[in-house]
């Protein structure tokens, strides 16, 4: 693969890069390797949707039914105590 | 993504005040419940684990000085709660996850994608096999690293915040974090997940 070693140094930074937490100088360098590197920008695009997909994952909501029941069963359990 | 702005109590609570616990849990009960279904992956190990966390908030009202968020709060009581039931239920063993095994050793393995180009994320996670995807790469995850990816990619906290709740550095937080982004990455784009237009024939969400 071209330029390995490029490469596993970006992947130990993506997370920071995601996060825009780099210095400008160094979010510049892996700019212009990622321009470079197909695998990379690859990589780095499936890691951002992984992040995109777990901040979008939703719930299902708490029903009233078990709000009311576990509201109970807590105050039981702290007056036995 | 959170629910409800933060609450910061003035005062410590009386302990063992119904109306002041009802506050307490009314006001909190859908965000924690929420964070314990993300940690267990389905609802009656979340409400096991949500009553836990109340009880123990309800016996600890008294030594609580408002000094944290209430939420923090919670959610470090629930975290705490947590990795003890997993411990009693489970035993299951803690591993590290290294970051030289998330190398990839191939170009396929670099080219590994996730499927939803062109859909939005609300749009992808309508599909059945991705959704159940993503909950099990979640699940597989050690738990150490599960609840750091929970709290700051699904709950929304930042990494100074995590890192009180789970007593770590924010270096720690940040590189646990790393990790179990790139074991989400790599379990969800392996599956081979296909079908993308699922969603459109309806009967789907869970």
């Amino acid at each position: 693969m071209p330029g390995q070693s490029h490469c596993v140094d970006l992947l130990r930074q993506l997370s920071a890069y995601i996060d825009d937490e780099l210095p400008s100088d160094i979010c510049q360098e892996i700019r212009r390797h990622l321009g470079a590197c197909p695998n990379c920008e690859v990589f780095i695009v499936s890691l951002q949707q992984t992040v995109t997909l777990c901040r979008h994952r939703p719930v299902p909501p708490l029903k009233s039914v078990d709000r009311v029941a576990m509201r109970r069963a807590i105050l039981d359990a702290a007056n036995a105590w | 993504m959170r629910a409800s702005a933060p609450k910061k109590l003035s005062q410590p609570l009386p302990t063992h005040e119904p109306e002041e616990f009802d506050k307490l849990y009314r006001d909190h009960v859908d965000l924690i419940y929420r964070y314990a279904h993300r940690l267990c992956g389905e609802a009656e190990a979340a409400k096991d684990l949500v009553q836990e966390t109340f009880l123990n908030a309800y016996r600890g009202l008294k030594d609580f000085r408002g000094e944290a968020q209430v939420s923090t709060w919670l959610y470090t009581i629930a975290s705490r709660a947590c990795i003890r039931m997993r411990r009693k239920r489970k035993g299951e063993p803690e591993h590290e996850l290294s970051l030289d095994e998330f190398v990839p050793t191939s170009e396929g393995e670099f080219r590994l994608q996730i499927p939803m180009d062109g859909l939005s994320p609300e749009e992808a996670l309508q599909n059945k096999e991705l959704r159940q995807g993503l909950d099990q790469a979640i699940e597989a995850l050690p738990k150490k690293y599960r609840m750091v990816l929970v709290l700051r990619d699904m709950e929304g906290l930042s990494a100074k915040e995590v890192g009180n709740i789970m007593g770590l550095n924010e270096r720690a937080v940040k590189s646990r974090l790393h990790r179990a982004r790139l074991f989400v990455r790599r379990e969800l784009s392996a599956r081979g997940i296909t079908n993308h237009d699922d969603h459109k024939s309806g009967g789907l969400r869970s």
